[in-house]
């Protein structure tokens, strides 16, 4: 029963985590090169997307599981169980990827970019060979600060019928009053999220030591 | 050959910076040609529009026969890559070794891997780090880094290399051989280099020409060694002042006196000018500072000497000088 949860709430936050990454970078991407004095600025673009993520980024995640209802049955064609869950969890992670992808190129010295401008190099050649790679220690990290939200999240997509770990902490621990599944759900909780983080921290050392 | 025609360059803001003024200047292919200013003259501003990092407000910029103005985007990106840059901070990517960073505009002019390697590969003999060539800028020093950013900018080839205050980081000693190492590649390359710094010593060292400039406007263009030796405007002789003579402390002056300063070009820096002078006439001279120097090639001296005796011989022996040197000037 444990290990079926755990390999949910692993499913759950796996997949959203690659979505969000997957949408994530290319929005924070353009969010971080259509601002003010960058490679394509774009005053009323970058607005307009920087609105959009703070309105994604605003609404608690529990509202937003409920309001996206028939979008999520769409998309999952139920709005209950794990794969139902994967749908507001990606939702809610695309926005805040997106301002970590922002943040993390932001960190880039201008004077990099600069420098690749004044070589003739392009737009999409900027983005691929300087952005990425340069921003790539902290690209990891925001994964897996976002991998470790979502962990949190989870388990609140649980309380509403999504399954993992949250859900049977809730229906076993809680309900039934069974404080040790609740303990080991929360032992289990700890250890993917101390296992992620170091994962990441370990990734992204490598990468800033060289 | 670089002409800026009438470039004016306005910052917008609050109040808006009047960066440029009015820039007309030309420079000569195959030259190293310095341009010098306080900080925040508008060096910087004046040396991005070359390659129209900074877009001008007004004005012509012309590299050869092109109005770099009026070309599109990617006209631009063609000229860029046949221009080189280096930076005050360098702005190497960490993410790469000092080959994969020597490599970058290489891979934008889509030059082959093999071809990549090999080009990289002499650049890297040519400025010395060959044995660095997987390090990463993090493990290089200041001077190294410098390198690293000259043989990229040498990568393909260009015939003119745009240097932003390139020594301003670095000890005098790392200046020194970074200098070096920049006449070395306008003499071996034939390549144009424009410089800019607030460093008489780095103008004094390398350039051919210079240009001063303040608070956006330019105040005068030259051969090093007449701008150094016979500055005509206020601002370039208070730059210079510092730089070539000290101050002389008041008790040490008599004021009945005439003080002079004399410059030496060249040959005239070996003559005993000035004991034929006391020879032939009848003052006396008083030397308060001497300096013997070399602008980058051409050997100069510099006196600042008190006459003392009638005023027809002083006039006489003035006459003397001027006949005989470059550069006569009666301070007071
Ligand atoms: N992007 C910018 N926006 C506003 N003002 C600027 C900008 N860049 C430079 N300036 C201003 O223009 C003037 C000249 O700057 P700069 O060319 O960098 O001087 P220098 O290189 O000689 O120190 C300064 O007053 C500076 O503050
Ligand atoms: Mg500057």
């Amino acid at each position: 029963m444990l290990w079926q949860a755990t390999l949910e709430t692993l499913t759950m936050v796996g997949i959203s985590t690659a979505v969000a990454a997957l949408c994530g970078l290319p929005l924070g991407i353009c969010l971080t090169i259509t601002d003010k004095h960058h490679i394509l600025e774009q005053p009323y673009l970058n607005k307009l997307l920087g609105s959009i993520v703070n309105i994604g980024r605003s609404v608690p995640f529990i509202i937003l599981m409920v309001a996206i209802i028939p979008f999520t049955r769409r998309i999952a064609g139920t709005s209950i169980g794990t794969t139902a869950a994967i749908v507001p969890l990606t939702v809610a992670a695309i926005p805040f990827v997106a301002r970590l992808v922002e943040t993390a190129m932001k960190e880039i010295d201008p004077g990099v970019i600069e420098a690749a401008e004044s070589m003739g190099a392009s737009p999409p050649e900027i983005i691929s060979k300087i952005l990425i790679p340069e921003a790539l220690p902290s690209l990891i990290l925001a994964l897996t600060l976002t991998a470790v939200n979502l962990i949190g999240y989870s388990a609140m997509a649980g309380a509403i019928g999504g399954g993992g770990l949250g859900d049977l902490a809730i229906r076993f621990g809680y309900q039934r009053f069974r404080a040790d599944i609740m303990l080991q759900t929360v032992i289990i909780l700890v250890v993917l999220v101390q296992g992620i983080q170091m994962l990441g921290d370990k990734i992204a050392q490598r990468l800033y030591n060289r | 050959m670089i002409r800026f025609k009438g470039v004016e360059k306005t910052f917008g803001g609050t109040p808006p910076v009047h960066a440029l003024k009015g820039i007309d200047l030309e420079i000569p292919a195959g030259k190293i040609f310095g341009i010098i200013g306080q900080s925040g003259a508008g060096k910087s501003t004046l040396l991005r529009c070359i390659n129209m990092l900074e877009r001008p407000s007004g004005g012509e910029v012309w590299v050869d026969d092109l109005l770099m103005n009026d070309l599109t985007p990617s006209q631009l990106r063609q000229e860029r890559k046949k221009m080189g840059m280096i930076f005050q901070h360098f702005n190497l990517l960490n993410s790469r070794t000092v080959f994969g960073n020597v490599a970058f505009p290489l891979e934008i002019i889509k030059t082959g891997k093999y071809k990549i390697r090999e080009r990289v590969l002499s650049l890297l003999d040519l400025v010395g780090l060959a044995d660095k060539i997987h390090a990463y800028p993090s493990q290089l020093s200041g001077g190294q880094k410098q390198r690293v950013g000259i043989a990229r900018a040498l990568a393909t080839k260009p015939r003119l290399l745009l240097c932003d205050e390139a020594t301003s980081a670095l000890d005098p000693e790392t200046t020194k051989s970074v200098l070096q190492l920049l006449q070395k590649i306008n003499q071996t390359l034939n390549l144009t280099i424009v410089l800019i710094t607030h460093e008489m010593p780095v103008i004094q060292e390398i350039c051919d020409y210079v240009a001063v400039l303040e608070d956006g406007a330019l105040q005068e263009v030259g051969p090093v060694i007449d701008v150094f030796t016979r500055p005509r405007t206020p601002s370039t002789q208070r730059m210079l002042q510092g730089f070539f003579a000290p101050r002389i402390p008041s008790q040490l002056r008599n004021s009945k006196n005439t003080l002079l300063r004399l410059t030496f070009v060249d040959q005239k820096a070996h003559e005993p000018i000035i004991s034929k002078m006391i020879r032939h006439y009848d003052i006396d001279a008083n030397i308060l500072f001497g300096r013997i120097d070399q602008m980058k090639t051409t050997p100069f001296g510099l006196l600042l000497m008190e006459l003392s005796g009638s005023q027809p011989q002083i006039e006489k022996s003035i006459n003397f000088l001027k006949e005989n040197l470059v550069e006569v000037e009666v301070l007071s």
